[in-house]
């Protein structure tokens, strides 16, 4: 307890000590990742949701389809289509605790005073907001695609109760897949600009649920032709539109994955952008 | 070593710091001291870069802040007991700050052991007392090893024992040659670890002088003298840089002259004196009079 400094004659600057690196803030932030509870059970949440999703869903299509067609003998792109949009309608859900999370991430920092800590040690701050997004991005990525997978994985058993199947091998179940775990990443990282820029909690929360599930709804309702133009440069639909229409190239209202993901990609970097500028000027 | 020039901190039409200079030399202990609302932990948060001065600079080791390739090794600042995520373990908390710099596993069991905190180390901080957080945090200031230490109200919430720990804590980081600059609004504290003071009031630079000249600071001699033939004492006594009081009958309160100078002159002239006391201002008095007309949040007295 009244353990004084280790036993050294004069201190400062010990040549062997590292130096302020990103690969350090990188390491740093995934610490700070992991070690909060509210990312472990988002993340299981994620999971459980996707799963949980995909056994309701793949059951109610298997028990609307014992009814007149044969699905066993559909084309096999048919049956790929069937058993994927079972094993990404968990991402509707996914979606909204990947932006709770990405708020958190950064408004638990303010809210607590973490901020004041992580600024200090990184005093030049834009480092500190890239580290974070890319360890947020990495994390979210790679629990979308294990939470998708494990939703294909329960679809296929419900499915090969009426014999239809789809092979993972196929890009056309595979990209969507990866297409949904990318665009729940994207959310997230989203969310953390718009947490960066409100640096509150509930105001970020609900700025981020606002975009995703209100907005649509506001646009539809407007009757103007303008409003229904607009509806499918929003970050959620474009987002669905990522994973669902994978494999089309654009046809008809279909923009096609790459325009898709150009759409959400503006949105995250508006956010990002936002979320970089008042991170720079404001004080901590 | 930290350089003030001109430092101003203004928020809407609140002037905070309003353009103070003062330099924090290595090796011992300066003290930063202002009651509450006088701007010390603005000055500390500009000198981290945590606030962005609206005019002047500050630099540390020659440097500003945020210029440096390794701040942590530069600076070590507990600004807040409480600038730590309440949901996680002191521990993580302690290895995510080192990871920033590289610093290892090891460094981080060192200062846990430094500050004490081996037995709560991997309990989450949200329940920490206030006393544990203050050691969290120089727990957090103290993994670059660094050469400047910037400690805003440390003994704040600690117990008898850890504010002595604080205290032999400092001095002895002093002693390595490490700068270290502890703010605090109580004198008291600041008399018995400090080297050198620094007071602001109304963020002003009130006083910047080492601690003993702070005490008896320009304050001119005084003295309390007792004497059946007080009038012709004071009498004798006239002089332009002089000034006597009589507080009572046979009493005089005596300002400018030493009290051994008062009892050579009584002694020549045969007058006697029974009593003649030296009065010297402590430091609280020090300082109470060097804040009086600045403090921000004045109590009335109680009646």
């Amino acid at each position: 307890m009244t353990a004084l400094a280790p036993d050294r004659t004069v201190a400062p600057q010990r040549a062997s000590a590292g130096r302020l690196a990103f690969g350090g803030v990188l390491r740093s932030e995934w610490i700070k990742l992991r070690s909060l509870r509210s990312t472990v059970w988002s993340y299981l949440i994620v999971i459980a949701i996707s799963i949980g999703m995909a056994f309701l869903m793949s059951l109610s299509m298997v028990n609307g389809m014992n009814g007149g067609m044969d699905p066993a003998s559909a084309p096999a792109e048919q049956q790929a289509q069937f058993v994927l949009q079972s094993s990404v309608f968990g991402v509707y859900f996914g979606q909204l605790v990947a932006a709770v999370l990405g708020v958190l991430v950064i408004s638990g920092e303010y809210t607590t005073g973490m901020i004041r800590s992580t600024l200090t040690a990184v005093p030049t701050r834009l480092p500190a907001l890239a580290g974070k997004t890319a360890v947020l991005f990495a994390a979210t990525f790679v629990v979308g695609v294990v939470a998708n997978l494990a939703a294909y994985a329960v679809s296929s058993i419900v499915f090969a109760g009426i014999d239809v199947s789809a092979s993972l091998a196929d890009p056309a179940v595979f990209l969507p897949i990866l297409g949904g775990a990318l665009y729940l990443a994207l959310v997230a990282v989203f969310a953390l600009g718009v947490g960066t820029m409100l640096r509150s909690s509930a105001g970020g929360i609900a700025a981020v649920l606002g975009i995703i599930l209100l907005l649509p709804t506001v646009l539809a309702m407007i009757p103007a032709e303008w409003a229904a133009d607009l509806v499918p440069y929003l970050l959620s639909s474009a987002g669905m539109a990522m994973f669902t229409s994978a494999t089309a190239g654009p046809s008809g209202d279909d923009f096609g994955f790459w325009i898709n993901l150009l759409i959400v990609l503006g949105w995250v970097a508006a956010s990002l952008i936002g979320a970089s500028l008042l991170l720079k000027r404001r004080d901590a | 070593m930290i350089t003030a020039e001109g430092l101003v901190k203004r928020y809407g039409a609140k002037t905070a710091v309003n353009d103070i200079s003062f330099t924090v030399r290595p090796g011992q202990v300066t003290g930063f001291l202002g009651p509450n609302g006088a701007g010390k932990s603005t000055t500390m948060r500009m000198i981290v870069g945590l606030d962005r001065p609206s005019d002047g600079r500050v630099s540390v080791n020659g440097k500003p802040y945020a210029e440096h390739r390794a701040p942590l090794h530069e600076v070590g600042a507990l600004l807040d007991a409480k600038a730590v995520h309440t949901g996680r373990s002191a521990y993580n908390h302690l290895l995510a700050m080192a990871a920033t710099h590289g610093i290892g596993a090891s460094r981080v069991r060192e200062v846990i052991e430094m500050t004490g905190l081996e037995s709560v180390a991997r309990k989450r901080v949200g329940g920490f007392s206030l006393g544990m957080g203050q050691r969290l945090g120089i727990a957090a200031a103290m993994l670059g090893d660094p050469a400047t230490l910037i400690l805003d109200e440390p003994v704040n919430g600690l117990d008898p024992e850890g504010v002595l720990w604080v205290r032999r804590f400092v001095r002895h980081l002093a002693s390595e040659g490490r700068t270290v600059f502890l703010s605090s609004h109580l004198m008291s504290e600041m008399a018995l670890t400090a080297d050198h003071i620094i007071v602001l009031g109304r963020g002003e630079i009130i006083a910047d002088a080492p601690v003993s000249e702070i005490v008896t600071g320009d304050t001119r001699p005084r003295a309390l003298v007792r004497s059946p033939h007080a009038s012709r004492l004071a009498d004798l006594l006239t002089a332009p840089e002089v000034a006597v009081i009589r507080s009572e009958a046979g009493v005089l309160e005596v300002t400018g002259l030493a009290a051994s100078a008062i009892g050579d002159l009584a002694a020549a002239n045969g007058i006697a004196v029974h009593e003649l006391t030296p009065l010297t201002a402590s430091l609280e008095e020090a300082y109470m009079a060097l804040t009086n007309d600045a403090v921000e949040y004045r109590t009335e007295a109680v009646r």
